[in-house]
């Protein structure tokens, strides 16, 4: 017995450039169909018609049963209390989205920000953590950067120490 | 003859889609015996088998809603058979099958393999070979069988395993250069 899918051709497609003569390819080659023979030669035990009955049995009844609970919920769903429930619901989703009002279901979480930056006139505060880190002896510190018409930047440094007891300026 | 052999697979999957419990068990006898084929050579295990064949056709009357008549009933069948075949043995590889023996059970079986080893015949080259297959990824596995015994192209092969044609041959090269090199040393112990 041969195998008629491994053919020849099949064979140097597969193992294409590996010999070195057509000898050895072909050597090769019926060293190969001796394998497939050799796995040809155990069938697959066959599976008995009770078997196949109750395979048949089992899968077309899980199916049914699948569709008959998909049924049973749709006809839940369609009592008039339920749909009524459902669409009072989903009018109130509706609703909210066509306002433009976000539904919060969760809390947002307030996150320290690292550097806030305050614009006023020509000037500008920064203060956040960056800034405490920069200067951690110094109690809420703020950097405030005071830009005039064609004068260098002024940048002047203010806080307290001593759990507010002297204020601190410096001039940057 | 029933009225149901000379339909069409096509004709048979609107009347299962309908509900039509005959026309399912048409359907059903017309392609088991292929299923069960694919299904045995790629779990490898009896035992096993009927349960993943089971699960191939719970899928198969599941999704026929979704199976579209330009393609072929027996192709999309052998697709969704190796792909169910893949995953039932992956998962069978992963629970654990612990069988617990007393004294004299296990004294039983020594002396049956004993036995067995004294006589190589058709019973263990069988074993020997269904251990060299064993011993192969599935993957490699699932492509070696499709091509040889079920005679499927390598772009069908690839399609089903949703890889490329390079990638089939190459896990067919391998299967059967992995086969050669156990079955060799096997079947000359």
């Amino acid at each position: 017995m041969t195998n008629r899918y491994f053919s020849l051709e099949e064979f140097k497609a597969l193992f294409p450039d590996r010999f070195e003569s057509r000898e050895e390819m072909l050597r090769e080659y019926v060293s190969f169909l001796s394998v497939l023979d050799q796995l040809e030669e155990t069938p697959v035990p066959d599976l008995s018609a009770r078997e196949k009955a109750e395979i048949f049995r089992g899968s077309w009844r899980q199916q049914s049963y699948e569709w008959s609970r998909l049924w049973a919920w749709l006809a839940f769903i369609r009592r008039p209390a339920v749909a009524f429930a459902l669409g009072l619901v989903l009018g109130c989703v509706l609703m909210a989205a066509a306002l433009g009002h976000r539904i919060e279901l969760v809390q947002p979480v307030a996150a320290d920000q690292p550097l806030t930056i305050e614009h006023a006139g020509h000037t500008q505060t920064y203060t956040g953590k960056v800034i405490d880190d920069l200067y951690p002896q110094i109690e809420n510190p703020k950097i405030v950067l005071e830009r005039m018409d064609r004068s260098a930047p002024k940048r002047v440094l203010y806080g307290t120490i001593n759990n507010g007891d002297i204020y601190v300026v410096w001039n940057l | 003859m029933s009225q149901y052999d000379l339909i069409s697979d096509e004709a048979l999957i609107e009347a299962v889609q309908r509900g039509d419990g005959d026309a399912a068990a048409h359907l059903y006898h017309r392609h088991i015996d292929r299923v069960h084929r694919i299904c045995y050579r790629i779990v490898l295990d009896r035992s096993q088998v009927q349960d993943c064949v089971q699960e191939v056709w719970l899928k198969v009357y599941r999704n026929l809603g979704r199976f579209r008549c330009q393609r072929s009933f027996a192709a999309w069948l052998n697709s969704v058979t190796a792909n169910t075949a893949i995953d039932y043995y992956r998962r069978s590889r992963r629970r654990p099958s612990r069988i617990d023996l007393d004294d004299s059970q296990v004294e039983s079986l020594e002396t049956e393999q004993q036995a067995d080893e004294r006589q190589v015949d058709d019973t263990t080259i069988r074993r020997r070979i269904q251990d060299a297959l064993e011993e192969i990824t599935v993957s490699q596995r699932t492509a070696f069988v499709l091509r040889y015994f079920e005679g499927m192209t390598l772009p069908e092969i690839a399609r089903i395993l949703g890889c490329r044609e390079g990638t089939v041959r190459t896990h067919i090269r391998r299967c059967l250069l992995s086969l050669r090199a156990k079955l060799a040393v096997k079947l000359n112990q």
